[in-house]
């Protein structure tokens, strides 16, 4: 690659020379038929994908095959035996991760300029490609006709596109003005085409009820907002991108993006019952006073010119957290004390002016607050009544359990990473033990050992839900390989740059903290992407466990069902295309971020 | 410039004095490890201090005694599907997860680099099968494949395509898709199976002839290609030796049967050790090798003109190597019955090695036996005579070859595209063909890039084997599992499939190591 000064004297590095557009005639020549083995392999490979296809298509669309199980217990998938009456809670967080999307689509400037060339191509080979497969596929003749109907509106569309092009070849179409599009017809079919409506009646005996008409009103109405609210966000997040400071916006967005699934857990799915005495007379004053005073402590430890003093107030109140132990006291206090502590102990790190010092204070009110009615939920009884332990089940338990784990690995990673580089040897020793023992077990015997064996090691009177000392499992498996992922940024990261840290004077943590751990995060930014879509399609492990995860709900619970006996593949098909669909889009997201941000390329 | 300023010997000192302990890096560095380390250990001991008390409370004794101890288990498959012992069902399911990760592994790499190579041809057709194979495989997890080729295959034909009147024993002739010689059903495919017959020892050391012979025959051939230049086949020509020594050997391999009495006596030899012979022996060469290793590492660490710099870490690794050694010495000290043990199954070797070698002349070394199918109740299924792969096998063996596949394709595609142009412009240059330039020049260098990420690639295949327990493929999982719902034993069954697994990450990593360090570009 050449490099171009550009006019601001920054090298930028000019695009690899694109390949010459060829008319189909010479393209097909040169790309299928440059001679006879070419010829040959076109052929074999044609008439086997065909086959496939025909296969495959056969398998899936064959009379005997009963899409109803899946069609019917659309709810089963995606939220369990969540009670039908709460659902206004599973819509509420839904609609509040769209805000959340469709704000951080406007604030990050999302989506990217599709030209009306490139959007013709791909509508014309999505039609080819639909019309073949209408042809191979075992349908009805009315059905036959419906899809090459739709086949040919896809050309129809690809055809209209190319004028368009034809006209002017600089115009182009916003990739999310396409998806809010699709995604509005979707849900418009749902109003106008007779899908049926399908539902469940009665409680021990499950019958299915199919009726003629469009789907159920409680299925349609609450999408169709659900797609408002998305396209209402985008707009509100254009208003305030140009009201507001730019980084402050995004990062107190990244942190509701952290936030908000716990708080929809805690607080909106799983519906706490809180008695008000206890809120207003002891969690609310406790929470208060540890803000108010941690505050004020924090804001004097983080002078500058503080020197030993601080260790040694810090040390104290890390001693007052742990003796707690001994004597009898709330729990949160305990737990209060210590991050105190360890507040404090950190307090050096982040001295600096008044504004520095201000800001350290308010992330400690941040976190408190947050801390305070986490555990304050958690410990409140829930409302919601299911049948088993757990309100949740199907994509919701995948998710929620993928979500944890990446939490809850990522610190644990970055921690085990920076032992297992430093020039510590008992640490070392410690991480790398860890690290290489974990990493040479597989996951299934790390699980079954964390639902069969945690609760052996638990102290007498203390109970863990099974799916909460599973995801520890999980979490500490993943933070192994978390931390191989950092190790290698960390090692990426040039000798110069330490010796630079520690020629101004930094600390060793204020080295690692603000010149060691940003550049090493950066640069594994690509392989944890993939590490946390791997961690998403190995929650299905939990099946095995016997949780009611998606695989188990399309494994084990549907095909249990009386009228749906023996509808395993059908199932099982469904589960993989929904895990194929996540993972898919997940890593072209991925990729097209890096390459935008450029990562990987210095 | 100025002169730097000597300080006087007072000041320095004064420096010295005035950091005080709780200062000073290197005590709050061992402070802070020591600690750590402390409260590790603490937790450890509460925590294996409560399960103590709680397996107590439950009435659950810990111990390996069900590995001696009788159970009720019937294995899906394996080398013996009726284990008398815990530990004999714990040795078929690590036989059978050795099994389908072996070859899975062989396969897999077949597959991955036609993945590859078709995802890099010039024919576009051939390019979009390659990205769709990787892409559809890859974004579904292996579970969920596995269980559902599992659900795939259980709608193949029952076992009744047997006469369902046919008495309990062996079919007759006529039946199966080729007279009884290949069977497919919902219960897996059977093949005719070829087994290790009573000779194949003394055709072993035919072999080993052989390979020796092959050996200097290579290198004889490979001096002739350096000095004429021509294109000699070394590798052939070694193959050649080879499989003309395997088929004399054939019909010679009874010659060999003096073999028999050396091995006796090498077991009488041992018999005749003593034990504290063999402690002194074990300890004084543990001794010896920590010394070496000691000697070795201070010579590495030696600077060019010989002089010694250590850190805390170097002698920390020193003092970790003769504890080592000590340690071993303690061990053989304490357990007399580690020497005995060591020489009972020395000894037990070589006699087997003597029955093995004494047979009778006219024993073959190799035979076979075609599929039979057995109707034990209800269920007709395949008996022992055939080679068979199970329902379950095929799942997970599948599973796992279509899935790395896809990985490996990757990965080696990676290590293609990595190797520079202008190796390939070399190659044309120096008038290599396309096949060759491929063979002789990209893929070595490619293969050399992409080995460490290829053998990840092998630790997981392997780990993955264990979701054979999803499709009842009798894995040592599986295994252990129905082990501990039967006897409560669930700690001892982890460790041992924890140390199963370790032992297999171990293996695999050693002999990738190894063939990394071959393969690595030697730098200056």
């Amino acid at each position: 690659m050449t490099e171009i000064q550009s006019s601001a004297g920054v090298p930028v590095i000019a695009a690899p020379p694109q390949e010459p557009h060829l008319p189909p005639k010479e393209w097909l020549k040169k790309n299928l038929f440059s001679n006879v083995g070419n010829t040959l392999i076109t052929i074999m490979t044609s008439v086997v994908i065909l086959s496939l296809a025909n296969g495959l298509l056969g398998f899936a669309f064959g009379s005997e095959r009963q899409w109803n199980a899946v069609a019917v217990n659309s709810r089963l998938y995606m939220s369990f035996a969540y009670p039908e009456a709460q659902y206004n809670r599973i819509w509420f967080s839904f609609a509040t991760l769209l805000v959340l999307a469709g704000l951080s689509m406007a604030i990050w400037r999302g989506g990217t300029r599709m030209p009306f060339a490139r959007l013709a191509k791909s509508a014309y080979s999505f039609g080819v490609g639909l019309a073949i497969m209408v042809w191979l596929a075992p349908l009805s003749t009315s059905g036959t006709v419906k899809w090459e109907i739709a086949a040919g509106g896809l050309l129809l569309a690809g055809f209209i596109f190319n004028r368009i092009a034809a006209q002017d070849e600089e115009r182009s179409l916003s990739s999310l003005t396409l998806l809010v599009g699709t995604l509005a017809s979707i849900i418009a079919t749902l109003w106008f085409i007779p899908y049926g409506r399908h539902s469940f009646i009665g409680d021990r005996i499950p019958q299915v009820v199919s009726e003629p008409g469009t789907v159920a009103f409680s299925t349609k109405l609450p999408w169709t907002i659900m797609l408002f609210v998305l396209v209402g966000a985008y707009y509100l997040g254009i208003v305030l991108r140009d009201r507001l400071p730019e980084r402050r916006t995004r990062s107190v967005l990244m942190g509701f993006w952290l936030i908000s699934p716990i708080f929809l857990i805690y607080l909106v799915l799983r519906d706490p019952a809180f008695t008000m005495n206890h809120v207003l007379y002891t969690d609310i004053p406790l929470v208060l006073g540890f803000l108010v005073v941690g505050s004020l402590i924090l804001y004097a430890l983080t002078k500058p010119s503080l020197g030993e003093i601080g260790r040694i107030i810090a040390m104290l109140i890390l001693l007052a957290g742990f003796g707690s132990f001994l004597t009898p006291m709330r729990m949160i206090i305990r737990i209060f004390l210590i991050a105190l502590g360890l507040f404090s102990l950190a307090a050096p790190t982040f001295s600096g002016d008044k504004s520095t010092r201000r800001r350290y204070s308010s992330i400690w009110s941040g976190f408190i607050v947050i801390a305070g009615w986490l555990i304050t939920a958690v410990n409140t009884p829930s409302t919601v009544e299911v049948p088993g332990d757990l309100f949740f089940g199907g994509a919701t338990l995948t998710l929620i359990v993928a979500f944890f784990t990446v939490i809850l690995s990522y610190p644990l990673g970055v921690l085990l990473a920076l032992a297992r580089t430093s020039n510590m040897p008992i640490f070392r020793l410690l991480a790398t033990t860890f690290i290489e023992f974990v990493r040479g077990v597989p996951l299934i015997t790390i699980l079954i050992f964390f639902s069969v064996m945690l609760p052996l090691f638990l102290p007498e009177g203390m109970r863990l839900p099974e799916v909460t000392s599973v995801t520890i499992g999980y979490a500490l498996f993943s933070a192994a390989y978390v931390a191989e992922n950092i190790r290698g940024g960390l090692q990426s990261v040039t000798r110069g740059q330490h010796e630079a840290a520690e020629a101004v004077g930094m600390s060793t943590s204020q080295k690692t903290v603000f010149i060691i751990l940003p550049q090493a995060l950066r640069m594994s930014i690509p392989p944890m992407v993939g590490h946390t879509i791997g961690t998403l399609k190995e929650t299905s492990l939990l099946y095995i466990i016997g949780l009611f995860d998606l695989l188990y709900v399309g494994r084990s619970v549907i095909p249990n069902q009386t009228a749906f006996i023996g509808s395993t593949r059908e199932n099982l098909l469904f589960v993989s295309v929904l895990y194929w669909v996540i993972s898919y889009s997940m890593s072209k997201a991925s990729q097209r971020i890096e390459k935008r941000v450029g990562l990987g390329e210095r | 410039m100025t002169a730097p300023v000597e300080q006087p010997p007072s000041t320095r000192l004064a420096v010295a004095q005035r950091v005080p302990l709780w200062r000073d890096v290197v005590v709050l560095k061992w402070f802070t490890q020591v600690s750590l380390l402390a409260v590790v250990l603490a937790a450890l001991w509460l925590f294996v201090g409560q399960a103590g008390n709680n397996l107590r409370a439950k009435d659950i004794t810990i111990g390996f005694d069900f590995i001696d101890r009788p159970v009720d288990i019937q294995l899906s498959e394996g080398i013996d599907t009726l284990p008398n012992s815990g530990g004999r069902a714990l040795w078929v399911g690590m036989v059978n997860t050795l099994r389908v990760a072996s070859v899975g592994i062989v396969f897999s790499t077949i597959l991955g680099i036609f993945v590859a190579l078709s995802r890099l041809s010039n024919n576009w057709m051939l390019r979009k099968v390659g990205a769709m194979w990787v892409e559809s495989l890859r974004n579904v997890p292996l579970l969920v494949q596995i269980i559902f080729y599992s659900s795939i295959l259980a709608t193949l034909p029952r076992t009744s395509f047997l006469d369902p009147t046919a008495a309990a024993g062996p079919l007759n002739q006529n039946q199966g898709p080729i007279h009884n010689w290949l069977h497919i059903s919902n219960k897996g495919v059977s093949l005719p199976r070829v087994f290790i017959a009573d000779g194949f020892y003394q055709w072993a050391i035919v072999i080993l002839l052989g390979a020796i012979a092959a050996h200097f025959v290579r290198k004889k051939r490979l001096k002739q290609h350096d000095d004429t230049g021509r294109e000699t086949s070394p590798i052939l020509w070694a193959a050649g030796t080879l499989a003309i020594f395997g088929f004399v050997g054939l019909f010679i391999h009874p010659v060999f049967s003096f073999v028999g009495p050396i091995m006796g006596g090498i077991a009488s030899l041992i018999d005749s050790l003593t034990i504290p012979m063999t402690q002194a022996v074990i300890s004084i060469v543990a001794v010896l090798l920590a010394l070496r290793w000691i000697r070795k590492f201070r010579t590495d660490r030696r600077s060019g003109s010989g002089h010694l710099n250590l850190s805390d870490d170097d002698w920390f690794r020193m003092i970790f190597a003769g504890l080592a050694s000590a340690l071993v010495i303690v061990v053989i000290y304490k357990w007399t019955g580690l020497s005995s043990w060591l020489l009972n199954s020395g000894q037990d070797l070589f006699r087997l090695a003597e029955t093995k070698f004494n047979v009778d002349g006219a024993a073959r070394p190799f035979d076979a036996m075609r599929p039979d199918v057995l109707k034990p109740g209800n269920f007709a299924n395949y008996g022992k005579n055939g080679l068979t792969m199970t329902r379950g096998f095929a799942a997970v063996f599948f599973g796992v070859t279509f899935y790395h596949s896809a990985h490996i394709g990757e990965i080696v595609r990676g290590g293609i595209l990595s190797v520079p142009k202008g190796q390939v412009e070399a190659a044309s240059a120096v008038g290599l063909n396309r096949a060759q330039s491929l063979r002789r020049v990209i893929l070595p260098q490619a293969f050399r890039i992409s080995l460490p990420p290829l053998g990840n690639q092998y630790l997981s295949l392997t780990k993955n084997t264990s979701l054979a327990i999803a499709v009842g493929y009798s894995d040592i999982v599986q295994v252990g599992q129905t082990i501990y719902n039967q006897t409560g034993k669930a700690l001892p069954v982890m460790s041992v499939w924890m140390l199963f697994y370790l032992a297999c990450s171990l293996t695999i990593s050693v002999v990738v190591n190894f063939f990394n360090m071959r393969l690595k570009l030697v730098e200056r």
